[in-house]
Order: structure tokens, then C-alpha cells, then sequence
């Protein structure tokens, strides 16, 4: 009995494999077409995609994907995330592109294919206004509760500073989040993105009693759209219809609408 | 937004808590009995597999369960199970509550006397009859407190499905919280606890209802 549950197991796990492998040779593309669906991951991240007043989905990003589905012929369909899952989320096809201000990283690459770079971003420190005089330095954060966002940028921002690292740092599911304990006092400080931070924080925002450290900028880094691994051809039409919309001036009328982003791609 | 702006908002997100509550217990209920009768049965491989489905059931996370359902399929078998994240969810749902349910049966059916089998037979009926004519209205009237408990913690449980996007009460309340209105969070409370107050109430007025004969 129990060396027939071994081999039938066994038989089970052997076919999970091979049909693993079969799934990601299918044509993205055509995967996409078929459907006419694209639907796109997001977290709530203003600028790049959050509500207004009325509940509509609004942003920088948000705004730059329905174009670029309306060149495609394709209708876009949003779906709140957990970043987190981002990955998980993609190559299960529950979604098709991560579109939210996804900075391009190395160790993604393996995993994601990129757009080219359209915005360009630095990671930022949030605080308190209450501390603006506690803490002007990375140095005088090396004990603080530092919140980041997990599987962040602004995570690995930290893992690579010499003061942040030594801090009690606490990884997040969403950028907001860090913001929110700031506010409830159970954190000190926020590493998050500066385009974020500079749209969210300050004076007649929903956190008004926050502030960026002035003159910190941690990391350089720019913004794409993840795809699945092995989409060439997906990535190639999405990147095409950019570069139409940048042409058309598209773009630079996004770029005015929302003045916090950092747009990079020009017209040729 | 104004308070009843909010409370509408949040309304809707408790109308997807309720179809994860309903359709959980609509569909679990008659599937722990089956589980039960797996567990029980006297074809020893049949009570081990279905001994061994319970004890991963009840000794992994049910959030581990929601993601596994989830993602699983798409990302080991390539299958794309549509866009809908509301199914998956139930059907993690459906499969946990299902294994705990199938243990109180178990026990509520196990409490009954074996002589009650003994004279059934005695009155030439065959197991079967006495099972569904005799023991099973006993085992309903015993197994209501420990249900009770199960299906208040279920109440509360529905909120796990927001890990995978649903998007129910509690998720609705964090969509407030990450434009910086915390109460919402916390109003949820109230939702959650005139819920279960609801539910304690049927269970009460379903035991006194049983309470007429003696099991």
C-alpha cells in the first residue's frame, strides 16, 4: 500500500514538471489577443495609481497603461495586488503586467521581463514632522524603527546603507502602509519612493503631519512594466505603443498632469 | 467622504464577506459529512486517505491554503483559471471548513450509544435506517455548540481572502487606511461582532428548538 502512495506520488510530481515547462513556451502575445484583456497589477501609489474623490482610478501610470491598451487594441483591467506577490502573480497568468511604478531591478530579471524605462525614481526617508530635528541624517537613524515596503527598492536601499541597516527594520505589504504607522507612531521612519513621498506627504495631502528628510537620496533608480519571463514579443509592443504615445505628445501631457513623476521617455 | 459615504463603501465589501460565509457553509455542511463517513469507514484505505487529508487540512495555515489554490494551477500546471479571485478563495474556504466540520460530526456521531445500533437491529432495520431515522437527529442536537463555534470563527476568517485580492470588508477598510482615514479599520470591529451576535442567536434559538426531547 504505502509503496503505491510512493509511486503514485511520484508519477503526480513527474507530470507537474513536464506540463510546468510546456505552459511557458506558449505565445504571450497571442495569449493576450485572445483573451482582449490586459489585465494589470497595482498597489495604491500616488502618483502613479490611486482614487479620486469620486472612487475612480486615476494616475499617472493608470492613465499611460489605457492608452497604451487603446493602441493595442486591448481593454485594460486592474487589479489591486499585494506587491509581494507580484511575480506569483504573473506567471500564474492571473495577471499580465505589474504597472505601478516597478523600479528595474538585477535580481528581478531573472524572474520578469521589462519595458524600457519610462520615469526615473530615488529612494527617500519619511518621518514625523515632530522629528524633523531628531533626525536629519541616514546616521542619526541607525537606531530607528525604519518601515520599508517588502521586495522593495527602498527594502534594498536599506539592506545596502551602512547607518539604515543597523536599524529595526520591518518589511511592509505596501508602500502606504509604512506611511500609515508613521502616522500611528509605530514606526520612525519610512523609506519609500521619493515620487511617491514628495506626492503623498506634507501640506494639504491626506498626511499632512509627515515630511521628507530633506537632501537624502539613496538610490537612483528607473521605472519599467514587469512581464512574464519570455514575452519578447509582448514587451516589444507594449514598448513600441510607448514610444508612438511619447512621439504623439501623450506623454508629455501626463507628465504636466502629474508634475511629481520623474518621466524619462522623450519623444525621437 | 462623508460617514455614510464610507459606510456604503464598506457595506458593499461586507455583501462579498456574506457570499464568502454562506457559500462556505452551504457547501462545507454536506461535504464534512462526507469527509466523516471517509474517516469512519470500516475500508481501512479510504479512512487513511481521508485521515491524512484532514490532518494537512487542519495542520497548514488556511492563508496557505487560499494562495495554494490560487496560484498552484497556473503556476505548476499552466491551467489559466480566469480572472476570478472570489472562486478560488471560496474553494479553499469550502475544502478547510470542511475538514474541521467532519470532526465534530465524527464525534457527535461516535458519542451515540452503541446499544441504540443494537436495538434498531433488534426491530429489523438495516444500519442505515438507524443512522438516518434514529442517530443522526441526536447527533444534530449534540454537535450545535461546538458548530457554533466553528461557524463564528468562520465569520471572522472571511477577511483572509483579501490576501488574494477579494475584495470584502476588511480590505475595503484598508483602501480607506492607505489614504490615511485609519477609524474605518476599526469600525470594521462592529460589522464582524454584529455578525457573530447574529449567529449566536440562531444557534440559541435553534437549540432551545431541539431542546424538546432528550438526547
Amino acid at each position: 500500500m504505502k509503496k503505491w502512495i510512493a509511486a503514485l506520488t511520484g508519477l503526480a510530481m513527474a507530470g507537474m514538471m513536464f506540463t510546468g515547462c510546456g505552459a511557458a513556451e506558449a505565445e504571450d502575445w497571442e495569449y493576450i489577443q485572445q483573451k482582449g484583456t490586459l489585465v494589470i497589477g497595482y498597489t495604491i501609489f500616488d502618483p502613479m495609481n490611486y482614487t479620486d474623490e469620486n472612487g475612480k482610478l486615476i494616475g499617472f501610470d493608470t492613465e499611460l497603461a489605457e492608452a497604451v491598451c487603446e493602441k493595442l487594441g486591448v481593454t485594460p483591467e486592474f487589479v489591486e495586488i499585494d506587491w509581494a506577490n507580484k511575480v506569483m502573480e504573473l506567471n500564474s497568468k492571473k495577471i499580465d503586467c505589474a504597472w505601478n511604478g516597478m523600479t528595474i531591478l538585477e535580481e528581478l530579471k531573472e524572474n520578469v521581463d521589462f519595458s524600457m524605462p519610462y520615469s526615473e525614481n530615488y529612494q527617500t526617508c519619511v518621518i514625523r514632522k515632530a522629528d524633523a530635528e531628531k533626525y536629519t541624517t541616514t546616521a542619526e537613524m541607525a537606531g530607528a524603527r525604519i518601515g520599508v515596503e517588502a521586495g522593495s527598492a527602498g527594502e534594498a536601499a536599506v539592506q545596502d546603507n551602512a547607518d539604515l541597516s543597523k536599524g529595526t527594520v520591518t518589511s511592509l505589504t505596501a508602500q502606504r502602509n509604512t506611511l500609515l504607522e508613521l502616522k500611528a507612531g509605530t514606526l520612525d521612519v519610512a523609506v519609500i519612493d521619493g515620487v511617491m513621498a514628495l506626492a503623498s506627504v506634507g501640506e494639504g495631502t491626506d498626511f499632512d503631519d509627515l515630511m521628507v528628510v530633506p537632501g537624502i537620496q539613496l538610490s537612483k533608480e528607473e521605472y519599467g512594466i514587469g512581464f512574464r519571463k519570455n514575452s519578447p514579443e509582448t514587451v516589444a509592443k507594449v514598448n513600441q505603443a510607448l514610444q508612438e504615445l511619447a512621439n504623439e505628445g501623450k506623454v508629455a501631457e501626463l507628465a504636466e498632469k502629474y508634475p511629481s513623476v520623474l518621466v524619462t521617455l522623450e519623444a525621437e | 467622504m462623508s460617514f455614510w459615504q464610507i459606510n456604503w463603501s464598506l457595506l458593499q465589501g461586507f455583501g462579498n464577506t456574506c457570499v464568502i460565509f454562506f457559500v462556505t457553509l452551504v457547501l462545507a455542511v454536506p461535504l464534512g459529512l462526507v469527509v466523516t463517513f471517509g474517516s469512519m469507514s470500516r475500508f481501512a484505505p479510504l479512512r487513511w486517505l481521508t485521515r491524512a487529508f484532514v490532518l494537512v487540512i487542519r495542520g497548514t495555515p488556511l492563508m496557505l491554503q487560499i494562495f495554494i489554490v490560487f496560484y498552484v494551477p497556473g503556476l505548476v500546471f499552466g491551467i489559466s483559471t480566469g480572472s476570478s479571485r472570489m472562486i478560488p478563495a471560496l474553494v479553499a474556504f469550502v475544502i478547510n471548513y470542511a475538514a474541521y466540520f467532519s470532526e465534530i460530526y465524527r464525534g457527535g456521531i461516535q458519542s451515540i450509544p452503541q446499544s441504540q445500533y443494537e436495538a434498531g437491529q433488534v426491530l429489523g432495520m438495516t444500519r442505515r435506517q438507524v443512522f438516518f431515522r434514529v442517530v443522526l437527529l441526536q447527533v444534530v442536537k449534540r454537535i450545535l455548540p461546538p458548530m457554533s463555534n466553528e461557524v463564528i470563527t468562520l465569520v471572522k476568517d472571511t477577511s483572509l481572502a483579501r490576501i488574494i485580492g477579494v475584495v470584502e470588508l476588511l480590505k475595503n477598510a484598508e483602501h480607506f487606511a492607505q489614504y490615511g482615514l485609519i477609524w474605518p479599520l476599526f469600525y470594521t470591529g462592529l460589522f464582524y461582532l454584529a455578525f457573530s451576535g447574529l449567529v449566536t442567536l440562531v444557534f440559541r434559538w435553534a437549540e432551545k428548538k431541539l431542546d424538546y426531547y432528550k438526547g
